[in-house]
């Protein structure tokens, strides 16, 4: 990392997620100043007919076409994110045109999701006059958008090549959970009590994580894989604590040289979907009178930002489907995606300190190199820069909540407004984890032993040692019941 | 992300070298402060509840 993107607030993806959020928070609060700013967002609906599928999310806008609704919307996404990507130096013919697809693409997919014999929940069965249904509500389009990234990224590599400029999982995810911070703060001024337990319990698990984690699968890799420390420190990060950026962080730390977090990353990436896939299915299986155990689950155990909040997303739907069959019990929404949120942001401040901890022991102790010393402020290079908005937002509305009980409708209005293009980033998410996720590198020259490592750690013990630091804390907390 | 540079070196070709003193402190230590936090924080978070 040059030390000019390490001070510049407009060449990363993690400060322009930043931009981003903030900017689609600030006009959704527009509401508090009478103004209805996003009121033209399109919003998916679960449909019958077609031709009820959009609407405008606000009411000041049902006269608006649903189509042009989402003519606005596409409109405004790539503006905005054709700013940041030409602000990063990004090659902006190749993103427009790559954005576009993707854009329209995932928007067909959540529309197909969106079908009501898939997504209905039972107590809305009688209004569609559909005797049954999958009940995956709308977030279904999201599996629908992974599924189709998945298939273009492995049987069309030359589609995949054309889109990739566009395709940025971890900056939409981030950017989305920038908006996230409000939805969740506005939600927390109703429920202090819940909302702090969840903070306090969520850094109580990823300490157990980094502790208990990441020297069990460096043992393992040096011990019976006899790996280097080269590779063995970045493959530890990478698989025990949160991916890609862990990996990275921790092979700039001790100095490895580039391909090696690179060749990581790429199996992250392509685990952190064979854990997306499986996860939350089997969550909603046994954990749906424990909520908040698979929302803290999904945060500790899929790896990289995206797919876990992605997972967070379609825990939190599927938990909610279930809970209503099952117990006759309406969870209010986004209460488990925000346990898996905060466990993996707590996780990702975290990376910092422990790279900075790897950096201090391979300067002084592994590989001593005369003259070489480490610096405290790496831990701020390596921060990731999200977490900022995040708070932020979060803050801020739980500040108008809590000072200001009148103003909280208006707030939650406004905040929803920004909420439906929070949406259509974690859904471009979905869409771009599929497309950047090549199978195929399983099979390339010597990634063998480091998948099969990957393999026997996430699967023999990372998952389940997640979901026990998960049940330890998070077990029978559960989030406000629908009262209707 | 662009395609990595796959073709060498892979893992299969480096030199083992046997886990080192430094390496054995920060497993322990790591392991060992997990396992202490983990009985203090179950604790912090039964008591706070």
């Amino acid at each position: 990392m040059s030390s000019t993107q390490r001070f510049s607030l407009l060449k990363s993806e993690d400060w322009w997620a930043v931009w981003l959020g903030l900017f689609i928070f600030v006009l959704g609060l527009g509401k508090l100043a009478g103004m209805d700013l996003l009121g033209w967002v399109v919003k998916a609906n679960v449909w019958t007919d077609l031709s009820k599928a959009l609407t405008p999310v606000s009411d000041a806008y049902k006269g608006m076409p649903g189509i042009l609704s989402l003519l606005l919307t596409y409109v405004f996404m790539l503006a905005v994110t054709t700013i940041g990507a030409a602000t990063m130096g990004w090659n902006l013919k190749r993103f427009m045109a790559g954005f576009t697809i993707i854009f329209w693409i995932t928007y067909a997919c959540w529309i197909c999701g969106n079908y009501a014999y898939i997504a209905a929940t039972p107590d809305v069965l009688a209004k569609f006059k559909i005797p049954w249904s999958l009940s995956l509500t709308g977030e279904a389009g999201f599996i629908v958008a992974l599924l189709v990234g998945l298939i273009l990224a492995n049987l069309f590599p030359g589609v995949t090549r054309f889109l990739q400029e566009a395709a940025r999982p971890e900056w939409f995810i981030k950017t989305a959970i920038v908006i996230l911070g409000a939805t969740i703060g506005i939600k927390a001024s109703e429920s202090i009590g819940l909302a702090g337990t969840v903070l306090f319990r969520g850094f109580c698990a990823i300490v157990e994580a980094y502790l208990l984690y990441w020297p069990i699968v460096y043992f393992i890799s040096r011990k019976y894989f006899r790996f280097t420390p080269e590779w063995a420190a970045p493959l530890a990060s990478g698989i025990s604590i949160c991916g890609v950026s862990a990996a990275i962080a921790t092979g700039a730390a001790i100095r490895s040289r580039p391909v090696v977090p690179i060749i990581v990353s790429s199996l992250v990436i392509v685990f952190a979907v064979v854990e997306l896939v499986l996860l939350p299915w089997l969550a909603q299986g046994f954990l749906f009178n424990e909520p908040m155990v698979a929302g803290a689950w999904m945060g500790l155990a899929v790896k990289t930002d995206g797919a876990a909040a992605a997972s967070g997303a379609i825990t939190d739907a599927l938990i909610r489907a279930k809970a209503m069959t099952a117990l006759g019990i309406a969870y209010e929404k986004d209460w488990i995606l925000m346990a898996a949120v905060t466990t993996k942001v707590f996780i990702d401040i975290f990376i910092g300190i422990w790279a900075f901890v790897l950096a201090v022991v391979w300067c002084y102790a592994i590989e001593c190199k005369p003259g070489e010393k480490v610096s405290p402020v790496e831990i701020w290079y390596r921060f990731p820069k999200f977490v900022i908005g995040y708070v932020l937002t979060f803050v801020i509305l739980l500040a108008i909540g809590l000072s200001s009980p009148d103003l909280v409708k208006t707030a939650k209005a406004g905040i929803a407004q920004a909420d439906s293009l929070r949406g259509i980033f974690f859904a471009l998410t979905f869409f771009s984890i599929g497309l950047v996720s090549d199978f195929r590198k399983l099979r390339e020259e010597g990634m063998g032993k480091l998948a099969l490592i990957y393999f026997l750690c996430l699967f023999g013990f990372i998952i389940w040692v997640g979901l026990f630091i998960s049940w330890i804390f998070f077990h029978g907390i559960h989030p406000p019941v629908i009262k209707s | 992300m662009p395609e990595p540079a796959l073709q060498k070196p892979l893992p299969e070709e480096e030199q083992y070298v046997e886990l080192m003193p430094a390496e054995k402190k920060l497993i322990g230590w790591s392991l060992g402060l997990g396992i202490v936090l983990l009985a203090i924080l179950i604790l912090a978070s039964r008591s706070l509840s």
